[in-house]
């Protein structure tokens, strides 16, 4: 029996960004006093992109790229994390897997009402 | 790895500020510590950060990729979408994409020298060695480990807030 949809299996791929990119900011964040240490991140519309295409041809889970941060000053040590930036780049992340878990949430409830239709 | 590793990765910068932050206090309460064991000044400790394996990697090879690529070759019919190898495995100890000290290094620096003939630790020349320890690098440093302490630990409380979300969609 098939519960999931296109659209929730989408909504799973965005999640799973939505949750990499948020590990990538941890990452970042628990690097900010590391020397040497160059930020990195995700082009996470790029990311969705392929993997709608992905979903549409009925590929497997492809290689996500994580690539280094441009265009950030360097602090004399070689790192190049910004506080501010990072605390942006969290909330978003956040709240992108907020609306995900709710969009998706929707979806199910959509199943659940056709269960229960007869009551 | 999953959510929760999330919270590893802060785990780790926590615990790795909080060493940095009792190396500060330890250098502070030391200043004026003109005997130790090995019977010289007390030396000025530095921390060293270190980022854990798989921080900077372009590509993981972990136990997820490595699954993923199996999948791929014997074309398994399973219906779950495999994990993002963005998501990459990590040892227990270290979280990939953590942090570590590396090292608690002294200072090189030569001690200061005040002239105080009746110190019980005073050269012939009458001279006592200090540890060269200023409070105002110290304080600098400390207020560093703080922050960054704060930032991590605002990382964890939005992980929670995720993994928290994340429950909301089993409920009906």
């Amino acid at each position: 029996m098939q519960i999931g949809n296109t659209l929730s299996e989408q909504l799973g791929r965005y999640l799973d960004l939505a949750a990499g990119e948020a590990k990538l900011t941890a990452q970042n964040m628990a690097n900010i006093d590391t020397p040497g240490y160059r930020a990195v991140g995700i082009d996470f519309a790029a990311e969705m992109r392929s993997a709608l295409e992905g979903i549409r041809q009925g590929q497997a889970v492809g290689q996500v790229h994580v690539k280094p941060e441009e265009g950030l000053i360097a602090r004399p040590d070689g790192n190049n994390v910004s506080m501010d930036r990072e605390s942006l780049n969290l909330a978003e992340a956040q709240l992108k897997f907020k609306t995900g878990v709710s969009l998706l949430r929707q979806q199910y409830q959509t199943v659940m009402d056709a269960i229960h239709a007869d009551k | 790895m999953n959510l929760f590793g999330l919270m590893e990765i802060s785990g780790s910068a926590l615990q790795a500020e909080r060493m940095r932050a009792e190396v500060v206090a330890a250098n502070m309460a030391n200043a004026e510590t003109t005997r130790t064991a090995s019977g010289a000044p007390y030396q000025r400790q530095h921390v060293v950060f270190a980022a854990n394996q798989g921080a900077n990697a372009q590509g993981n090879s972990g136990f997820f990729d490595s699954l993923t690529a199996a999948a791929g070759t014997a074309q398994l019919s399973l219906p779950m979408p495999a994990p993002l190898p963005l998501l990459g495995s990590s040892s227990p100890g270290q979280p990939a994409g953590g942090v570590h000290i590396a090292q608690v290094m002294a200072d090189s620096a030569a001690p200061l020298k005040r002239y105080d003939p009746g110190h019980p630790d005073a050269g012939a020349d009458g001279y006592v060695s200090y540890p060269d320890i200023n409070p105002l690098t110290e304080m600098v440093d400390l207020m560093g480990a703080t922050r960054a302490y704060g930032l991590n630990s605002s990382a964890v409380q939005a992980e929670k807030a995720m993994i928290t979300s994340a429950l909301e969609i089993a409920k009906a």
